[in-house]
């Protein structure tokens, strides 16, 4: 290493030439501008050659430095940048490596520091190569864990999730709104397949292509990304530290310390729910990787069932379970839901009225399958399941939403189709408000909003409608635990 | 000061404080000057889109009108109802800020959760000698609005001091 400090593997100088080169060939492709091909050939060598001497440029002018204290990355280039980031200020320090990172034999070193600024990207992603990345992580996790050094090595406590689990996971994490649209088009393209084979329907510019495009958008592209991203996802605790590790086309190591942990959010979707599924999601802030990773919650249990996911979650987090004494919404916080369903249901049937006549007028008579045959009646039929969903989201909200304020933790239950129970410690609660509209301060309810830091900067959790004093005393009791801690 | 109430003046107290009624005239300025813009836009959008003038998009203009006439009501009660309502208090441990017009909230941020304090202030607070405290945690921000200047100012120099003292405690 010399004086000024260490370079980044080259590798980055492909990396980023392809990175910037697709971006603008996409740019280049939605702008629809009209080139020749040897035009763009020639436009693309010249732009090849600039941007490997820009990005050759920046990596031989880019120094990364691990000091006592800090490790300090300074770039030299026209926009000048030095960053310090202190090893105390530090909240994680995992490994990613991607297609090119194997064929160079490289893994990319991600800091992350704990703050919801900038909470999705880490402070500082560095390649090297691999030994040197184990090294330096090894180095860095020294700093942070204060001598009490984490290992991804493989122990008995390693809990392994099989290949099908995966495949289940893919397949049944995927939101149900979403499945419900995916499901819709499949149909949809299904029928009209039928119909223009059976000479019913003519194919129209695309066919049954579109329905089918948006089936794989909705449905498939998500679920096996999921597979993709949670390929061989294995977990384990080690002391205070949590070890993730997945990933077929990019691997991911990452390990958090459990004091990082603001919630943890035990999950299922409808179709898990069916098949009494769930999954384990931790709120962890400064996770994040610059892969498109940073906007996902680490999931620390794929869905499993509910009696894995109970020993699971006493095997990773026994810091968020605790005696729980649900309470539901009271007899206020049904009048409620039901007023404001019955007022949103007759706003909107009024409101669509008129329209549903002008759309039964423009569109009798015209297109092809399920979507062609339902036009005329399309806005009646979308009214009809609105209002038929706001009295499902009425009737199952009563029964499904919970509060419970433990000595050391609470927990917030959620959710209509997918359902939620996010527990909290009122420890890592940065603000809490408590929230009243007119139909609730009549039936005597209210609301609470909880805000947190999380992997994706912050996140709020509102609470369902109940007596003001109940969700007041989570604030207070906020209050307390911060005022005691202080003092 | 001009306070209204006989709780006790300075930057912390044990008791909720309100606001100076001057937060009234600077919602009706700002509310005034809105609605202008948007009664403008709706007046011309009637005058050059004759479309809106048919009797096919009559309901669609009645109703805009009707929407119209419900944000100047809004406009004009909105103001002494949400002086009438807000109360604030510091206390050595927390903020507590209670506000609302149709939808009333109750804010609590711990100072040890605090990060960040700034005074803010825009054309018409500026001009009736008023500013807004942002009270930024690593979960959002808080605001205390419609201050009086010193006020703010002090409630930022107290807020700092105690996240200071509160950091050196640490140390």
């Amino acid at each position: 290493m010399s004086e000024q400090g260490l370079r980044l593997h080259p590798i980055i100088i492909v990396e980023n030439t392809i990175r910037t080169a697709i971006g603008l060939l996409v740019l280049i492709f939605v702008a629809g501008v009209p080139l020749d091909i040897p035009i763009l050939a020639a436009i693309a060598a010249v732009a090849l050659v600039v941007l490997l001497v820009f990005y050759y440029r920046q990596w031989k002018l880019t120094f990364v430095r691990f000091g006592e204290t800090d490790i300090v990355v300074e770039r030299k280039t026209l926009f000048k940048l030095k960053k310090t980031i202190p090893y105390s200020r530090i909240a994680s320090v995992n490994l990613n490596r991607g297609v090119l990172n194997r064929l160079s034999g490289t893994s990319k070193l991600m800091v992350n520091i704990n703050s919801g600024h900038n909470a999705v990207r880490p402070e500082a992603s560095l390649t090297f190569e691999q030994h040197l990345a184990d090294r330096f992580r090894n180095d860095i996790s020294r700093h942070i864990y204060r001598g009490e050094m984490p290992s991804f090595e493989e122990t008995e406590q390693m809990v392994r999730f099989t290949t099908m689990d995966v495949i289940l996971h893919g397949l049944f994490s995927v939101s149900t709104q979403q499945t419900i649209i995916g499901g819709f088009f499949l149909l949809n393209s299904i029928v009209d397949q039928y119909r223009i084979t059976v000479g019913e329907a003519d194919a129209g510019p695309g066919g049954t292509f579109i329905s089918l495009l948006l089936f794989f958008i909705f449905l498939v592209l998500p679920a096996v990304r999921h597979m993709i991203y949670y390929y061989g996802f294995k977990v384990h605790r080690q002391g205070d530290t949590i070890f993730l590790e997945h990933g077929l086309i990019r691997t991911y190591k990452t390990s958090f310390r459990i004091s990082r942990i603001n919630a943890i959010r035990v999950k299922n979707t409808l179709a898990s729910r069916l098949l009494r599924r769930s999954s384990i999601e931790a709120e962890v802030v400064g996770i994040g990787s610059d892969d498109g990773s940073g906007t996902t919650r680490p999931l620390i249990s794929l869905l499993a069932n509910d009696a894995k996911t109970q020993s699971l979650l006493q095997e990773l987090v026994p810091e968020f379970i605790y005696e729980r004494q649900a309470e539901k919404q009271p007899a206020g916080a049904r009048r409620v839901l039901i007023t404001e369903g019955v007022i949103a249901s007759v706003i909107l049937i009024a409101v669509m009225a008129y329209p549903s006549l002008l759309a039964y007028d423009a569109f009798s008579g015209t297109g092809n399958g399920i979507i062609g045959a339902l036009l005329p009646y399309a806005i009646p039929i979308v009214t009809a399941l609105v209002v038929a969903a706001i009295a499902y989201s009425v009737s199952v909200s009563l029964k499904v939403r919970e509060v419970d304020t433990g000595e050391e933790l609470f927990t917030f239950v959620n959710g209509i189709l997918d359902r939620e129970a996010v527990i909290m410690s009122y420890d890592n609660v940065q603000m809490v408000h408590v929230v009243r509209g007119p139909l609730a301060r009549h039936f005597d309810v209210s609301s609470a909003q909880v805000f947190l830091l999380s992997s994706m900067g912050k996140s709020m959790i509102s609470s369902g409608l109940f007596p003001e004093d109940r969700l007041e005393k989570i604030g207070n009791i906020v209050m307390e635990r911060a005022a005691a801690m202080k003092h | 000061m001009d306070m209204e109430t006989s709780e006790p003046t300075g930057a912390e107290t044990d008791s909720y404080r309100r606001l100076n009624r001057k937060c009234m005239l600077s919602m009706y300025i700002t509310n005034g000057i809105t609605y202008t813009i948007l009664l403008a836009a709706f007046i011309l959008l009637l005058i050059f889109v004759p479309a809106l003038r048919e009797s096919t998009f009559s309901i669609v203009t009645i109703l805009a009108a009707a929407g119209m006439v419900l944000l100047l009501v809004y406009f004009i009660v909105g103001p002494r109802i949400y002086y009438d309502r807000y109360r604030y208090m510091i206390t050595a441990d927390k903020v507590d800020v209670r506000y609302g017009i149709i939808i009333l909230r109750h804010i609590l941020v711990p100072i040890e959760r605090v990060h960040q304090v700034e005074v803010s202030r825009g054309p018409v607070n500026n001009m009736l000698g008023l500013a807004n405290v942002n009270i930024t945690t690593a979960g959002g921000v808080a605001t205390i609005s419609y201050l009086e200047i010193d006020e703010a100012e002090k409630i930022v120099e107290r807020l700092t001091e105690l996240i200071n003292s509160m950091l050196r405690d640490r140390e």
